[in-house]
């Protein structure tokens, strides 16, 4: 091998270095303009950044409503050696209870099945017990287990009075019939240490909002409003004109996300997975809360009309 | 070649099967000589398992005089101990013996007078003066099947009659004319006599078949007993009648007061309370526990187990007597006013800050009473020794004053006095152990028999060796032993220990005369770290009192999975049935069991069947249910709920005075129905009117309710 030779070859790899970094300049080049097309992330929706065609904003729009039916959740549990037992038991409480609940001669109220949970009792691991094991001799119990949820509707016609006089009936009832009102308080015991995830107040009963259609109609013509108003603003102090609408994205919709303190907008436990609601773990209004990321398309101010964005 | 490799698999697979079987039936069998069971009732030694396995082993063989000699190999000494009989029964070798001599052939039987009947005629002359009773038990046990066999049973039989011990003296009887058929004594007088002795015993349902054999074979055959000749008939009419109730006054079965277990009788009347009545009276003795405690002590009295004890009650005429954690205190019933008291209950927040407090079984606290003398079980909650034992202590009624107490008398020293003790015939009767901080290698149980006006100790029987050894607490951790329950039946004193054992005894003597070994948990580790009290609450229930409904006793351990319905007259297990271990007996008519826990339910006894199922709010596993012909009352933390029998159904919500304690006990007397909860007692009056109708709610008033506020 000479040594010209070996400079040729250097050179050309040279050469070939140079022709990839120029390569990747033009791609990455060419990408800026298209990751500018597109809005930012969810997180980022309050700041839009690259976009260079228009004005990204965001609008809120929030409509107060009252709830129309409360929920409380019951448990009926049994447990036994013998699994027959365990029917005659599981179906004689659960009976009780519709009996207790169709006693109270409300059409307004209702007691919903969910699913049913067929489990063992007896045996159980607990990884602080360092001392005895669990008995390995000891036999499970079968247990069955299903929620009850008793839902009372109609209740935006009742005054509070009324409407507390309704719940301590259904209280009364659920316990006086051996029903497990589950839900409430859980109070936090600082010694318990694994007990940090089972702490949040979520209250005996809840209180829905689920016939909100005209008020999320509502809540998305406010949010639409705030963010043109909110673009117009930007357009006036950029001195460009603002043009229409290119792309609207839902930030939030009822029903999305956490809709305020002692709020939940969960769509539902269990079998009411797909239902469409709001719910409160407190008796008051429930916002419906909208929000929108709008893209607004802006041009130059025409010569002769100044440079204001109106 | 097919075939071949079947038949090689078959082979080599059943014998695994057969060995399977063979450890699962092993696994199964209750045993007093399993090493895991919490309790050993004083077992016979492994020489005498060994006579009792060669006299089988040469029985087989018909080599007769090496298989009784076999068992005249067993020392006298171990007559008493115990061993495996019938059935999961744990009986005295001596019975044993008798059973396996009476089962003999024909052949055997010859053989056995053949070598043995000198010596049994030689005993029997001996049997006189101050040695018949125990020549007589001796030829009776060993000598049973000899040709003087049948007259040294007539005569035991006697004897035990005479000295009041009913029970054995039928047995006598009865064995020769089931097991000695070709006896010379007079079937008839046999009969009669038995049929007398059970009936003084309380076993009436043996008494038919007596009758109805008499009535076939022997009615026209005189008999002479107490100097009266007359027709074997004659002399039963006078039992059937009295039988035929199966009442007997000395033959009524006895609960213990604080027991939770009624039997529904139906001579009892209805029991209806009246319309959303207040209480006649009521004591709050809760308010004045609390009274003057600052936010934080009430918060720990609240979180403290001791504010959940309901006190132990128990009537004497028109007066209402209460054990409230060791403080005792009488009412007159029908006004509620205090009579006397043993101290302050506002003292309670002294031990109440007391960890050592935290770890006692409130339930541990007991009372009985007669007219003229008040019992209690309890402690002192300010003793800093977190273990020491219970005292059983005597007051007059008329005062409190202490008449005599445990702690000061010899005979109870390093005994702890814990369940539910009983009052009969002037005797108290209590189950013992060595305290928790005793030897490990001397904790027996005991059942003691207290005279009842001087404390003096009648007799003490050792029930078992506990092999649940010591058991350490820490940190406040409560003491959830179960308590044993006690009840008194004809001559025969039954204890259910709760922990894998029935134990019969006699009333009188004290002798321990047989066990039943039921399924129950077995022997837990000695050690309790605090890590336990993050575990997830249990199914906690109290102890079941042992119930009688027919010729069955049903019993259902603490920490059992199953219950069994025994004729312990008989010694036979009549059934038994998986049942959840949170379940206790709290009931029983002649239809139904009614049982305990997280909910009230009823058990067919024919069908032995689940029949319904009732969630009163905060379960039924502690409180005392009444159980009643017309209904079941239990009083819950809202309210008095009265429950049809036959379907479960609520019929009535009574709130009454009281709602927001935790529950307690229900006692009826005379015309009130007495509620006692973890802080008040309070007396309803009793209307009579007919039950039925749909569930009702009644709100009860409390402005009419006359308070004693300590």
């Amino acid at each position: 091998m000479t040594k010209s030779n070996s400079a040729v070859r250097i050179k050309g790899s040279r050469f070939k270095v140079v022709g990839i970094v120029a390569l990747a300049a033009i791609l990455g080049a060419g990408s800026r303009p298209a990751r500018a097309q597109f809005f930012g992330s969810p997180g980022a929706s309050t700041a839009p950044v690259g976009n260079i065609e228009g004005f990204t904003v965001s609008g809120k729009g929030t409509v107060l409503g009252k709830p129309n039916r409360l929920e409380i959740d019951l448990e009926v549990s049994a447990s036994s050696e013998l699994s027959a037992d365990a029917i005659v038991k599981y179906r004689d409480t659960k009976k009780r209870l519709q009996e207790a609940f169709a006693a109270l001669k409300l059409d307004n109220v209702t007691v919903e099945e969910r699913g049913l949970l067929v489990d063992q009792k007896g045996v159980q691991i607990n990884p602080y017990f360092f001392d005895a094991q669990p008995n390995r001799r000891s036999k499970a119990e079968v247990q069955l287990t299903r929620r009850l949820v008793v839902k009372c509707s109609e209740i935006r016609k009742l005054d509070e009075e009324a409407l507390l006089q309704l719940v301590a009936k259904l209280l009364d009832v659920a316990q006086d019939a051996g029903g497990k009102v589950t839900g409430g308080q859980n109070n936090f015991n600082p010694y318990y240490y694994y007990d940090y995830s089972n702490r949040s107040s979520t209250g005996l009963v809840r209180f829905i909002l689920d016939d909100y259609d005209k008020l999320e109609d509502e809540a998305y013509a406010k949010a639409v409003a705030d963010a043109e108003a909110r673009a117009q603003r930007l357009a006036r102090l950029s001195h460009v004109k603002l043009g229409p609408v290119t792309a609207v994205r839902e930030a939030a919709s009822p029903g999305s996300a956490p809709t305020g303190a002692g709020m939940n907008a969960r769509s539902g436990h269990d079998d009411d997975s797909t239902a469409k609601r709001l719910e409160s773990s407190r008796y008051q209004e429930i916002p419906v809360q909208v929000e929108l990321v709008v893209r607004f398309d802006v041009s130059a101010n025409p010569p002769g009309n100044g440079r204001t964005g109106d | 070649m097919s075939v071949v490799r079947l038949a090689i698999l078959s082979l080599l697979v059943v014998p695994a099967l057969a060995f399977g079987q063979a450890k699962e039936d092993e696994a199964d069998k209750v045993s007093n000589d399993r090493p895991d069971r919490p309790l050993q009732m004083p077992p016979a030694s492994s020489e005498v398992k060994e006579a009792f396995d060669d006299f089988e082993r040469f029985r087989r063989r018909n080599a007769w005089e090496r298989a009784l000699k076999a068992l005249f190999t067993i020392p006298e000494a171990q007559a008493l101990r115990f061993v495996d009989g019938q059935d999961g029964f744990i009986i005295p070798v001596a019975q044993n013996r008798r059973a396996v001599l009476a089962g003999l052939s024909p052949e055997g039987q010859a053989a056995y007078r053949l070598f043995y009947d000198d010596d049994a005629k030689k005993l029997l002359e001996k049997a006189e003066g101050p040695a018949e009773l125990k020549t007589l038990e001796r030829l009776y046990s060993e000598y049973f099947l000899t040709t003087v066999g049948d007259t040294a049973a007539d005569r035991l039989g006697d004897l035990h009659f005479e000295m009041g011990r009913f029970d054995r003296a039928a047995d006598c009887w009865l064995a020769v004319l089931r097991d000695y058929p070709d006896t010379d004594l007079s079937p008839a007088l046999l009969s009669v006599k038995a049929a007398l002795a059970l009936r003084r015993a309380g076993r009436a349902g043996e008494i038919e078949p007596l009758r109805r054999d008499l009535a076939d074979r022997y009615a026209d055959e005189k008999v002479t007993i107490g100097g009266r000749t007359a027709p074997a008939a004659e002399f039963l009419k006078p039992v059937l009648s009295a039988s035929g109730t199966g009442l007997d006054p000395a033959a009524t079965p006895s609960a213990p007061p604080g027991a939770a277990a009624v039997s529904a009788s139906a001579s009892e009347p209805d029991l209806k309370l009246a319309e959303a009545v207040p209480a006649d009276w009521q004591m709050r003795f809760g308010e004045s526990v609390v009274a003057g405690m600052t936010p934080q002590e009430r918060t720990q009295w609240d979180s403290n187990r001791l504010s959940g004890a309901v006190p132990a009650v128990t009537v004497e005429g028109t007066t209402l007597y209460a054990n409230y954690l060791g403080y005792v205190f009488a009412l007159d019933l029908e006004t509620g006013k205090l009579l006397w008291r043993s101290g302050a209950f506002h003292n309670l927040d002294v031990p109440a800050a007391q960890d050592q407090a935290r770890m006692l079984d409130p339930a541990r606290f007991a009372i009985l009473a007669s007219k003229e003398h008040v019992w209690t079980l309890s402690r002192d909650l300010v003793d800093p020794n977190q273990m020491s034992p219970f005292r059983l202590t005597c007051r007059r009624t008329d005062g409190g004053d202490v008449v005599w107490q445990s702690t000061n008398l010899p005979d109870y020293a390093q005994l702890d006095l814990f369940g539910t003790p009983i009052l009969a015939n002037e005797t108290v009767y209590v189950v013992a152990k060595p305290p928790m901080n005793y030897r490990p290698d001397q904790t027996h149980q005991y059942v003691l028999a207290v005279r009842a006006s001087d404390g003096k100790l009648r007799w003490k029987t050792e029930i078992g060796t506990l092999r649940q050894g010591q058991r350490y607490y820490y940190y406040g951790l409560p003491d959830d032993s179960p308590q044993p329950r006690l009840i008194q039946r004809g001559g025969s004193l039954y204890v259910d220990t709760h922990i894998g054992v029935l134990a019969r005894l006699d009333a009188e003597s004290g002798e321990l005369e047989w066990g039943y070994g039921y399924k129950t948990d077995p022997v837990e580790s000695s050690g309790r770290f605090f890590f336990f009290g993050m575990m997830p609450p249990s199914d906690s229930t109290s102890s079941s009192t042992p119930l009688r409904s027919g010729e069955a006793l049903f019993v259902k351990g603490a920490k059992s999975e199953r219950l069994y319905a025994l004729d312990t007259d008989r010694r036979k297990m009549l059934w038994d049935r998986p049942i959840a271990k949170s379940a206790r007996l709290v009931g029983a008519n002649d239809r139904m069991l009614f049982l305990g826990g997280p909910e009230l339910s009823a058990l067919d006894l024919r069908t032995r069947t689940l029949l319904w199922a009732t969630r009163v709010p905060g379960g039924s596993s502690e409180s005392r249910v009444l159980v009643r012909p017309g209904g079941i009352w239990q009083l819950t933390a809202r309210g008095i709920f009265e429950l049809d029998p036959d379907s479960g159904r609520v019929r009535r919500i009574f709130r009454g005075d009281d709602t927001g304690s935790d529950g307690g006990d229900l006692y009826v007397s005379g015309r009130h129905l007495v509620a006692v909860s973890n802080r008040t007692i309070a007396a309803y009056p009793i209307e009579a009117s007919p039950a039925g109708g749909p569930a009702r709610v009644d709100e009860g008033p409390t402005k009419k309710t006359r308070t004693t506020d300590d």
